[in-house]
């Protein structure tokens, strides 16, 4: 599971291992990653949302 | 070592020579507001962090250029992936952002923050004139362009000790210290009031109201223009503010409502034709001539010519609903929210009037008091 995370921050970051991904493809399951991104972008959302209101204040 | 120090010079040689460009009169003023000034450093600030990252990125390429050129037998290095290099080069331009929206954001809150105003002044634009309005004060005022038809033209030379294009009749007058609160509207298409020294450049948009502040720290003249093409007289609708000490201020204002509450008391005796004709005049060349042109020849076919106009002349209710209410759907706009009652009925018997148009009758103030409080 923080390997999936960690792999999910690494695509929101824009870079990756080589090793890292060629894993991921091969034992990855596809689901997996797809929910942890969207809570992730959740997640990302709402931090930027946080931000906002806290320096709006 | 020899070769990276000849290009630190170069880049500090381009840096000064920036530094001296600027310093001549090439970037945005300082201002005259705390605003005017943040928004400045803020300007400084970001364009220094973009003069370092361009002398830092073209300086390590031209250095790599120049040290590792194929005469000299290098060999290009051939890697496909290096994970720590790329996590540096993401992550310093997100340090980088993330460091210049810090100020950005602070000044954007301050230029924000229009509350707990000592004076609320709207700002209208119309083609082709701005109209300012002191709320609460029962003050307003239209201020038009001062340089004569005749010199834009040609036919005449251009006063250069006169602001060629830049004057106005009616200069927007503020006090120092104060926080003015602008309000911006628009009765036609979009304009952009605009005084660089006041860090002020805001669209006005008819059916919106957009808000803006000043605290002016030193009495001046400040000029601008409109900054939105706005039509065939955009350039012709300069900005003159002229900032003065509060209680200079104060007695300007007082002196402005005791002016309109006389006017007012005009609306109800009788005119004599002499005096309509020499107000209308005044009244004629800073509004109507720059679309009617100061002879009354119009400009056909938006601008109907007024001289020898013979069905404006045979329907005396028709010329004054015209003016009064405008013509929806055409560029005459409506005048009752600009000019008060006395100077629609000069300007209506000017132009009847004038230029060989001998009606003979003349618009008392007291008629347009009546038609414009219907």
């Amino acid at each position: 599971m923080w390997d999936v995370i960690k792999s999910v921050l690494a695509a929101f970051f824009g870079v990756q291992k080589d090793s890292q991904r060629r894993e991921d493809f091969e034992q990855g399951r596809p689901g997996l990653f797809i929910a942890v991104g969207l809570v992730m972008a959740a997640l990302l959302v709402g931090l930027v949302a946080l931000v906002a209101t806290l320096v709006a204040r | 070592m020899r070769t990276l120090l000849v290009w630190l010079a170069g880049g500090g040689l381009f840096a000064g020579s920036l530094q001296t460009a600027l310093a001549n009169g090439w970037n945005m003023p300082v201002g005259v507001t705390e605003l005017s000034g943040d928004i400045y450093s803020l300007h400084m600030i970001i364009f220094w962090i973009c003069v370092a990252i361009g002398v830092v990125v073209f300086g390590v390429m031209f250095y790599s250029l120049f040290r590792y050129r194929h005469s000299k037998g290098a060999k290009a290095a051939n890697f496909h992936e290096h994970t720590l290099v790329e996590v540096v080069w993401t992550a310093i331009p997100l340090l980088i952002l993330i460091g210049m929206a810090v100020p950005a954001t602070a000044t954007l809150k301050k230029m924000y923050d229009a509350s707990d105003a000592d004076l609320d002044v709207m700002i209208t634009g119309q083609q082709w004139r701005w109209r300012y309005e002191y709320l609460g004060e029962d003050v307003a005022m239209t201020s038009n362009l001062a340089t004569p038809r005749t010199q834009i033209r040609g036919e005449e030379p251009i006063d250069e000790s006169a602001n060629y294009l830049l004057e106005v009749d009616e200069p927007l007058v503020l006090p120092v210290g104060q926080k003015v609160r602008f309000l911006f509207t628009s009765d036609d298409v979009i304009h952009s009031w605009w005084v660089p020294e006041l860090a002020i450049k805001q669209d006005t948009i008819p059916g919106f109201i957009n808000e803006n502040w000043v605290r002016i720290e030193e009495p001046g003249i400040y000029r601008g223009q409109c900054a939105e093409l706005c039509g065939v007289d955009h350039a012709f609708m300069p900005i003159v503010v002229h900032a003065m000490e509060e209680d200079e201020f104060e007695t300007w204002l007082v002196d402005r409502r005791e002016a309109a509450e006389q006017e007012a008391m005009g609306i109800d005796r009788e005119w004599e034709m002499d005096e309509l004709m020499e107000r209308g005049e005044q009244v004629y060349g800073s509004v109507c001539a720059s679309c009617h042109q100061d002879d009354g020849g119009g400009n056909e076919p938006a601008f109907p010519a007024l001289a020898g106009n013979q069905a404006m002349l045979d329907d005396r209710d028709w010329h004054i609903d015209t003016v009064v209410n405008g013509v929806s759907g055409a560029a005459m706009p409506a005048f009752s929210g600009t000019l008060n009652p006395v100077e629609i009925a000069a300007v209506i018997t000017y132009e009847r009037n004038a230029w060989g148009n001998d009606s003979g009758d003349t618009v008392q103030p007291s008629e347009i008091a009546e038609l414009m409080s219907d």
